[in-house]
């Protein structure tokens, strides 16, 4: 019996208890079988009941066959038997389908049941708000969260319409909701804002079309869901999302910034290394393409650094022999120029300048003159660390300046020769005043002695005059010679005022004769002047005579014709010597070329001496100009320096 | 003729030339004067004299040729010999252009000097002789009528006393005696003496 009963419970479950049912439903589910397992799941299906039955149906036919005829062949007949068994299987087989169907039925029922009890219990218990609707828009179910929403008993909702329940404008909106999903017949998801308790709360609510077993629609099925915390935590998580980005966006910004400004600062660096790149490149270009040396020192390293290509062929030396050996240059150097230059090499080193001038001779026997001139090159802290320099091929400057000096020195002498010629022109002319007067005294003494009418002892007076006027003539050529004996240049102290007076004198003739009023104005403490004293006389004699012409020539006798000559300071380390005319001046034009070669205001001149008197004074480190006077005439200006017994015997240094 | 004694004046700056020149000149016995400059020899008024000026060119103060000039100027006509120690020639032009009488280098020969001042005294003598004859010749003019200068200077011309006569509008015999007339008042001994004296008037004039 017990075996029966598993197997029922097993096969037939609609005939056992529930509990039984779910014992044996967690039978089937434990147990691995699987055809048995899908055959239990399907086993509400039509066709597996049918199969299952008419299985069952057999087996008791089968079972049912074996035990009648073992009952029936002990009472009856076998044809008779088995009539009987037939009619008693019919019967029994009827009768068990028959309580089967009607378990069946009843089992679906109350299945249903419990399934709608189920879905409404479920509908009662959800927060949602969950709605059918009929086509007017009545709802034909309404759970509880609906009522706590409208504030409504649940009874009273059924059969009202959405206008009963929610505020016009909310209503009007359900409504188009509705007919928009009863005229598409699909599923609708829309938003309803609801003002609850002064708050306003967002519902999503999900409709779709309520059909009929025939699939016509006949209302509308929804469910509303309370989204308002989803929707503030959302708005919240959109801000939150919106001040992220804000962040994002700034934050992007600042660096698009810092980018920015990175990328400038590459280019300001880009930029700044090109510049520095063309600049090293046009300083090496200079470098190498300047004819002049370009060196460079450096003081720690105790050798030239750097020296540019011209060095190469200006000395005639490789550069490298000079990176080598730093003093290579030195040797080149001609041998009078040695010395000065290892002197003024090793100052270079102390004070980091340099400025000398130099010879050297090529390895071809060449002399070049060089110009070399070095600057000391200071580190951030001041500290000389190199010396850079010049040094530059002057031979064709230095040349000119000889060729030029040469010139001077013969200008000079050719001007001091004129000078000379004119005065001893005018020397000569002056003897000629004592020469008469001899001739005349002494014809006069012969031609008394052959007429008797004198005693010869009374001609002594008249001797002795011709004597005196013998020494005068001699006084003179001893002045005559005095000028054109060549001296050698050469400076000395020399007494400015007294040297006037002694010019002044060989000068006398030619005051006397043109009757000029000479006014001296000489500074009685002058100092003594550094000078050559004969070239200087034959400047001072140079411009009184220049003065003399200038109003010799002037004839207008309306004024007094004056000569000025006048010595002073103009500095304490210069004298000035001012020789003034009354002349009738120069006209600005005259006056700039005034010291020109060969410029002349004068019929016989030959515009030498002024130019020849300025180089003069400019060799003796003096200056001459000259300036026109306020009322009429002209002055001429020359400065010497003061002597200083300083004991500088470099500075009578002989000219060339 | 005036009997004066014939004086030479001596400028020159230089008081050994010029003491050595006028004892040369004095002991050929001439009448010396000297002066230191232009100016004193101006103010002694010895212009006026007989004589010649032996004349320093280059001198302070007024110069010889300046002192030249002058002297022109003031019409005065005493030769002149320049002495100098600076014989330039455009000088000695100047100087012989304005009528100088010599121009002679320092240091001169005695002889030379003596000579030309003998030759310019000679000529200064003459000059004023010539002088004083014109003077004369003019002061005589002086005296004739207008009528009577008329007749002169035609009969001087050569004209005939016909001719005369006949261009004045007179007769012959007026024309003689006008002529007769200007021979007296005129000292003339012939026709010669009146073309003379005309020629002398006419130079001074």
């Amino acid at each position: 019996m017990l075996s029966l009963r598993r197997v029922l419970w097993r096969y037939f479950p609609h005939l056992l208890p529930d509990s039984l049912l779910d014992a044996a439903t967690l039978t089937a589910q434990t147990t691995r079988c699987s055809w048995l397992q899908r055959l239990w799941h399907q086993r509400s299906h039509p066709t597996t009941l049918s199969l299952l039955y008419f299985g069952l149906g057999l087996c008791w036919l089968l079972g049912g066959d074996l035990l009648i005829n073992t009952w029936l062949h002990n009472l009856t007949p076998p044809p008779l038997a088995l009539l009987l068994k037939d009619a008693i299987l019919v019967i029994l087989g009827t009768g068990m389908l028959y309580g089967l169907l009607q378990a069946h039925a009843r089992r679906a029922r109350r299945l249903h049941k419990v399934q709608d009890m189920r879905l409404a219990e479920f509908i009662e218990i959800i927060t949602d708000v969950a709605f059918i609707k009929d086509q007017d828009g009545r709802y034909l179910l309404f759970n509880s969260a609906g009522a706590r929403l409208v504030g409504r008993p649940l009874n009273e909702c059924l059969g009202l319409r959405d206008h009963d329940l929610f505020p016009p404008d909310l209503a009007d909106r359900i409504c188009a909701d509705d007919l928009q999903v009863l005229t598409q017949g699909a599923l609708l998801n829309c938003e309803n804002h609801l003002l609850i308790q002064g708050e306003t709360r967002v519902f999503l609510s999900t409709k779709w079309p309520y059909r009929d077993a025939n699939g016509h629609i006949i209302g509308i099925i929804g469910i509303a869901r309370d989204i308002t915390a989803q929707k503030q935590a959302e708005d919240l998580q959109q801000q939150a999302r919106d001040i992220l980005e804000m962040r994002v966006l700034e934050r992007t910004a600042a660096l698009l910034d810092v980018n920015r400004s990175l990328e400038q600062q590459i280019i300001a660096r880009v930029q700044a290394e090109t510049a520095l790149r063309d600049s090293e490149e046009r300083f090496r270009q200079l470098a190498e393409h300047i004819r002049e040396v370009f060196w460079v020192y450096g003081l720690a390293e105790e050798r030239i650094l750097y020296i540019s290509p011209a060095y190469e062929e200006l000395w005639g030396r490789t550069a490298q022999t000079l990176l080598e050996r730093p003093l290579d240059w030195l040797e080149a150097i001609h041998t009078e120029d040695q010395p000065r230059l290892r002197i003024a090499h090793v100052r270079k080193l102390e004070s980091g300048y340099l400025n000398e001038e130099y010879r050297i001779i090529r390895p071809d026997g060449a002399i070049r003159w060089i110009w070399d001139r070095g600057f000391p090159v200071r580190d951030e802290s001041g500290h000389v660390y190199r010396i850079a320099g010049l040094a530059e091929d002057i031979t064709t400057r230095k040349l000119a300046e000889d060729q030029l000096r040469r010139q001077q020195v013969e200008l000079a002498r050719m001007s001091r020769l004129s000078l000379a010629v004119e005065l001893a022109s005018n020397l000569a002319h002056e003897l000629n005043q004592p020469l008469a007067a001899i001739v005349a005294y002494t014809q006069a003494c012969l031609t008394l002695l052959r007429l008797g009418k004198v005693d010869p002892r009374d001609l002594g007076g008249t001797l002795e005059e011709v004597a005196k006027q013998g020494f005068r003539a001699g006084e003179i050529i001893r002045h005559l010679r005095e000028l054109v004996q060549k001296h050698p240049a050469a400076q000395g102290v020399v007494d400015l005022n007294a040297l006037i007076h002694t010019v002044l004198h060989y000068a006398q003739l030619e005051l006397r004769q043109t009757g000029v009023v000479l006014v001296l104005e000489l500074d009685e403490n002058l100092p003594a002047v550094l000078a050559d004293d004969i070239q200087v006389q034959l400047v001072v004699l140079y411009l009184i005579r220049n003065a003399l012409e200038a109003m010799h020539d002037n004839d207008s006798t309306t004024g007094e014709r004056r000569l000025a000559v006048r010595t002073g300071m103009l500095e304490p380390s210069r004298v000035q010597v001012t020789v003034c005319d009354s002349g009738p001046g120069l006209s600005p034009d005259a006056t700039m070329r005034l010291f020109q070669p060969f410029f002349t205001t004068k019929p016989g001149g030959m515009g030498l001496s002024l130019s020849a008197s300025r180089s003069i004074i400019e060799t003796q480190g003096g200056q001459l100009w000259a300036t026109a006077n306020a009322d009429r005439g002209l002055s001429l200006h020359f400065t010497l320096p003061v002597y200083r017994n300083l004991g500088l015997p470099s500075l009578s240094k002989s000219r060339p | 003729m005036n009997k004066e004694q014939s004086t030479v004046f001596l400028i020159d700056d230089d008081q050994a030339v010029r003491d050595a020149v006028a004892l040369l000149l004095r002991a050929e016995g001439l009448q010396v004067e000297t002066f230191a400059n232009a100016p004193s020899f101006l103010e002694s008024g010895a212009a006026e004299r007989h004589g010649c000026l032996v004349l320093d060119v280059r001198m302070p103060g007024m110069s010889g040729l300046d002192l030249q000039k002058q002297l022109q100027a003031q019409g005065y006509r005493i030769p002149i010999i320049f002495i100098t120690g600076h014989g330039d020639v455009p000088m000695a032009i100047r100087a012989m252009k304005a009528g100088a009488f010599d121009f002679v280098e320092k240091p001169f020969q005695g002889q030379v000097l003596l000579k030309r001042i003998r030759e310019a005294l000679v000529q200064d003598a003459e000059e004023r002789c010539r002088q004083a004859q014109r003077a004369d010749a003019v002061a005589r003019m002086a005296l004739l009528s207008p009528r009577e200068r008329e007749v002169l200077e035609r009969v001087a011309a050569g004209q005939y006393n016909k001719v005369v006569a006949a261009e004045l509008g007179i007769s012959l015999s007026t024309v003689e005696i006008h002529r007769k007339r200007v021979m007296e008042k005129l000292q003339a001994e012939s026709l010669s003496d009146l073309i003379r004296l005309l020629a002398l008037q006419n130079d001074a004039s």
